[in-house]
């Protein structure tokens, strides 16, 4: 018996006979001899390698009869093939030797392909007569038979080791004859991690075989298993003349479809013309939803979203189902039609959790507007018990605000209470809570508050200390009741109805939204810093209580304060300043306070600071973004993964992810043992450069899981 | 020793390894020592012809008909045996190119266990069964040896060679044999290891240390022994088909599993009476328990004793008549001596004790043999 060669030696041989292939060209058929294994090329371009065995023994016993069954049945199977013109030569070369009747019967056996009664038979005969011998060409036919069952078998249930043995054994079994066997061959080489012989194995097949059908679905099969450079080099041997030229612009469409799927989650990566062509002709010429999807996404992300919205219509009127949605909604929502983006998907919500997630993100940006938007009773209805279902805290924080900017403080106070019940450490929640129950004098739910949270929240210690005054805003008039949320609440202790936002209220916030506000860029924060150092000179220096300090001499202290890096001290000048200023200076102040500190690296802090004072929609997601950023890293570094992708994924809600977050990203859920979402991740940042980093983690995780195997 | 082998036909030198075990820490002066059995023509043509053309398709394929006719690699290993005691080459033959091209595909050597006709890709589950394992090598190798055949003698070494590396598992102080490579192992399970005492094959272990003699065989099949001393020694006497030897020093009833001596525990008595090991104290505990005076064979709750069901097929029924052969030389019942197949199971343990019978207890059987 030969000795069983490792992976390693199966893939040489079958990596020297690749080699070979590419020496002698196309067109090439033997390969020198001796070569391990050694292929049987076709005999010519366009005719495959036919079984004749049977076909050869009954022409050699003039059996007619058998002869034209067996070429019926060689042409159903091989529609190219054509009978040998020796078969009459054959035939007279049998002599006067009468046909033995057992061979014929083993050969009828084997076409019928009764394999086991073939061998048991073998056995019978020989067992009678230990002398007698079966014709060599049926024992090499059989014994590629069980090697391709045994293949074929192996390659079903993944056993790839057996696959490569069972070829190395049998390389008789690689021939253009056998391209289901070279296919399974390669995919054995891909599944134990050798792409390099995956392609070589499609290289000689592309090389070597001629039926046009089994060389395209040697690319298909490429593309499902070889990354893109590879499958984009085997593209080369693509037959453009001959009898049969070879049409692979299926594949090079796939190619590019794939080049525009991830530029369309990446807004770094920007697609070619020719590709967004490639991708726009499929949608012309396909009812699929799938490309319409990808160019949906694709402007989504490249700063079109009125686009991307017509795009994801014609997804969902395609039956692009919960994708499409998800889509329409986001594109909604990056609009800013809130209105329209909570309507749609209210509708959606139940398809799929991400339906679910951009439902709930809408109604809270919808609530979160500033000034608070004039919302229609019934979609307050219907907001209300889908939160309290999911128990969104987001969503009911900003309930809170929502209840408390139009006066309804009782609600807020409740719902503030309701979200720090779902989310404990929610510290804005908190905060609205210590507001809330101070404006309502009270001071049992107020002392609870405070006794919680002093030691965490310093704009709550200084609620319960009085450097703060309550009134985060001046509130607007009193709302008249416009509707009567319905009663259809859920069970559990949900706050009472939120009630719309009146009109009259809206022309007082507007006129404060018109003021002139200050433009935020590095180089502004610097000359206000030293403006304001300038101004004060050394009293900056001396520590003092800001409060009774005027709104804008508050906010000059707070950026003089900055300048000379006392950033705490700052924070609390830019409070009185919130607490005081106008509306431009409330504003500024707020951003003053996060900057402090964020400088402090205490983002969680930045991220409420943030949420003080309106902000306009860019301003937003720069602080955002920025704040996020921190708040990922710090997780991190402490090692706290789900908090890190909390905030990435929060991040990545505003702006894009680049590279070296989604390494962060890959990462945590690697420590998170989420290894295929990790091998995903880096599996993308892998194909957009960062190659070496990425590569990095994809080891880690083949040594995790490799590990955990057994 | 009862029992004088006297039979001996030529053996290959490593058919003489044998295994022999002194029970000194068991308190008794017991000796075991496998005693290895010829099997060739051990069973009638008639009897023979009956299981075959019920229970082996023309593939040769053997039909677990008690189970949606599905197939496995127990009963693949069982048909070789009963086809190699039958001498008939032809269907070994047959047997063993479905074993081999449809079964012997896992990537460490061993045979997947189950194929199901109805399924696509038809072996359903690719995980190994040890038992099968142990019985197509052993097959192999007692047939290699009797027709002269080195490729069934190649396909046992490697065989007996990949069940060495992949089932053999350390526990404590003991060497053990895992039901399966997946899933039984102390890492697999909270309660893992878990084993299944009539996973040894006891008679195959000498001639599976000969063809892979770098693998501790006698140690592991001394240890099964012991395992079965510990688990008979309760009040009930009877082992559970599956036992986790999670806490070492006390077996238990594997988790998940009902607690019960079961279909699989019936054959424990059969291999050990096979194997000539009837000097195993238990034995006569168990002659009295299925005597036709007590319970019978019978399914047992191995904690309360309870009965859940009793077994009356003959191929249950002739294992109390084998037992109370060996041990005391009573004949076997003439309901017993004609062969009348039903389900797959009972017929091959109804085959496997026939043959046993007819090659060691000749006189317990002689007049129905024809």
């Amino acid at each position: 018996m030969r000795l069983v060669g490792s992976a390693i030696t199966i893939a040489v041989a079958i990596l020297g006979f690749a080699a070979i292939a590419q020496q002698t060209g196309t067109g090439t058929d033997q390969p020198p001899a001796g070569s391990p294994p050694p292929p049987t090329p076709p005999a010519n371009g366009s005719q495959p390698q036919v079984d004749e065995s049977a076909l050869r023994y009954f022409a050699s016993q003039g059996d007619t009869r058998r002869v034209n069954a067996e070429i019926a049945r060689l042409r159903a199977l091989y529609p190219n093939w054509t009978p040998p013109s020796d078969l009459s030569q054959l035939s007279g070369a049998a002599g006067g030797a009468a046909p033995d009747p057992l061979i014929e019967r083993l050969w009828n056996l084997y076409r019928e392909d009764r394999i086991a009664e073939v061998r048991a038979t073998i056995t019978e005969r020989q067992t009678a007569d230990p002398s007698w011998k079966p014709p060599e060409e049926l024992v090499t036919a059989l014994d590629m038979v069980e090697a391709r069952r045994r293949l074929t078998n192996a390659s079903d249930t993944g056993q790839w080791r057996t696959v490569l043995q069972v070829a190395t054994e049998s390389p008789g079994l690689l021939t253009c004859t056998n391209v289901d066997v070279m296919w399974r061959v390669a995919e054995a080489f891909a599944r134990t991690d050798q792409p390099n012989r995956t392609r070589d194995v499609y290289t000689y097949l592309l090389q070597n075989c001629a039926n046009p059908g089994e060389r395209l679905a040697t690319l298909q099969k490429a593309l499902t298993l070889l990354p893109e450079p590879q499958v984009t080099a085997l593209l080369q041997f693509e037959r453009k003349t001959g009898e049969t030229p070879d049409d692979f612009t299926s594949i090079r469409d796939e190619l590019a479809r794939r080049r525009v799927e991830r530029a369309s989650l990446d807004s770094k990566l920007t697609a070619s013309a020719e590709d967004l062509a490639v991708v726009e002709r499929m949608i012309q010429n396909t009812n699929e939803a799938g490309p319409v999807l990808i160019l949906g996404w694709y402007n989504y992300h490249h700063g079109n979203p009125a686009r991307a919205l017509e795009l994801f219509k014609t997804a969902l009127d395609r039956d692009g189902g919960t994708k499409a949605a998800e889509g329409y909604a986001m594109a909604l929502r990056a609009l800013e039609r809130l209105a329209d983006a909570e309507a749609f998907a209210y509708e959606w919500r139940e398809r799929a959790p991400e339906n679910m997630k951009i439902y709930l993100d809408v109604a809270t940006a919808l609530l979160s507007q500033d000034p608070p938007p004039r919302l229609e009773p019934q979609v307050l209805a219907r907001i209300v018990p889908v939160v309290t279902a999911q128990r969104f805290s987001d969503a009911a924080q900003a309930l809170g605000w929502y209840s408390y900017n139009t006066e309804q403080i009782r609600t807020a106070r409740d719902w503030f209470r309701t979200a720090l019940g779902w989310k404990a450490d929610d510290e804005a929640s908190a905060y609205g809570l210590a507001l809330t129950t101070q404006r309502l004098n009270d001071r049992a739910g107020f002392n609870a508050v405070v006794a919680q949270w002093r030691g965490r929240s310093q704009r709550i210690a200084e609620l319960a200390d009085g450097t703060n005054p309550a009134a985060r805003r001046q509130p607007v008039a009193a709302p008249a009741v416009v509707a009567q949320v319905p009663a259809a609440q859920p069970a559990e202790s949900t706050p009472p109805p939120v009630q719309p936002r009146p009109a009259s209220s809206r022309v007082t916030v507007e006129r404060v939204e018109t003021e002139q506000t200050f433009t935020r860029t590095e180089a502004n924060v610097r000359r206000r810093q030293s403006q304001a150092r300038s101004t004060l000179g050394r009293s900056c220096a001396i520590t003092r209580n800001p409060a009774g300090l005027t709104g804008d001499s508050a906010l000059t202290r707070g950026w003089c304060l900055m300048e000379i890096n006392r950033p705490m001290e700052a924070v609390a000048a830019f409070d009185q300043a919130i607490a005081t200023g106008s509306g431009r200076t409330r504003e500024e102040a707020a951003y003053g306070k996060s900057l402090a500190y964020l400088r402090k690296n205490m983002t969680s802090e930045a991220a409420v600071a943030a949420a003080e004072a309106p902000q306009t929609r860019e301003r937003r997601v720069e602080l955002g973004a920025s704040i996020l950023t921190q708040r990922a890293l710090a997780a991190y570094r402490d090692g706290r993964y789900v908090e890190t992708l909390l905030a990435l994924t929060e991040r990545a809600r505003i702006v894009p992810e680049q590279n070296d977050l989604l390494l962060i990203r890959g990462w945590s859920y690697l420590k998170l043992g989420r290894y295929d979402d990790a091998a995903k991740v880096f599996r993308a940042v892998q194909q957009t450069g960062y190659s070496e980093e990425a590569a990095a983690g994809l080891n880690a995780i083949a040594e995790v899981t490799g590990q955990m195997r057994y | 020793m009862r029992m004088r082998m006297r039979r001996l036909t030529p053996l290959l030198p490593w058919l003489c390894a044998t295994f022999f075990l002194a029970m000194a820490p068991m308190a008794s002066s017991q000796t075991l020592s496998v005693q290895p059995l010829n099997l060739v023509g051990t069973i009638s043509q008639a009897d023979w012809e009956a299981y075959r053309s019920r229970l082996v398709e023309d593939n040769g394929r053997v039909v677990d008909t008690a189970n949606g006719n599905i197939s496995h690699s127990e009963g693949q290993g069982y048909g070789l045996l009963l086809a190699l005691a039958a001498a008939d080459r032809s269907t070994f033959e047959k047997i063993w190119n479905f074993t081999f091209t449809e079964l012997l595909i896992r990537d460490d050597g061993l045979a997947a266990w189950k194929w199901d006709p109805a399924a696509k890709p038809r072996v359903t589950d690719r995980n190994n069964a040890t038992d099968g394992d142990l019985l197509i090598a052993y097959a192999l190798a007692k047939a290699g040896a009797a027709w002269q055949e080195p490729r069934y003698t190649t396909a046992a070494q490697k065989l007996a060679k990949a069940i060495g590396k992949t089932t053999f598992a350390r526990n404590g102080q003991s060497l053990t044999l895992l039901p399966g490579a997946h899933g039984f192992g102390a890492s697999d399970r909270p309660d893992g290891p878990v084993v299944n005492l009539s996973y040894w094959v006891f008679e195959a272990f000498p001639v599976m240390a000969a063809l892979a003699p770098e693998y501790e065989w006698n140690r592991v099949w001394r240890d099964g022994v012991m395992l079965l001393q510990q688990t008979v020694a309760g009040r009930v006497r009877l082992p559970a088909d599956w036992i986790s030897l999670h806490n070492g020093l006390q077996p238990q009833p594997a988790d998940g599993f009902p607690p019960e001596f079961g279909y699989n525990s019936l054959r424990i008595p059969l291999y050990l009476l096979r194997a000539g090991m009837t000097d195993l104290e238990w034995l006569r505990a168990l002659r009295q328990r299925w005597s036709a005076e007590n319970e019978g064979v019978a399914v047992v709750n191995v904690v309360t004793g309870q009965v859940r069901e009793r077994l009356t097929d003959q191929g249950y029924a002739i294992l109390p008549a084998a037992l109370a052969c060996a041990l005391d030389g009573t004949p076997v019942p003439e309901a017993l001596k004609t062969f009348e197949p039903t389900l797959y199971y009972p017929s091959t343990l109804y085959l496997l004790a026939k043959s046993l019978l007819g090659e060691k207890y000749p006189q317990c059987v002689s007049s129905a043999v024809p």
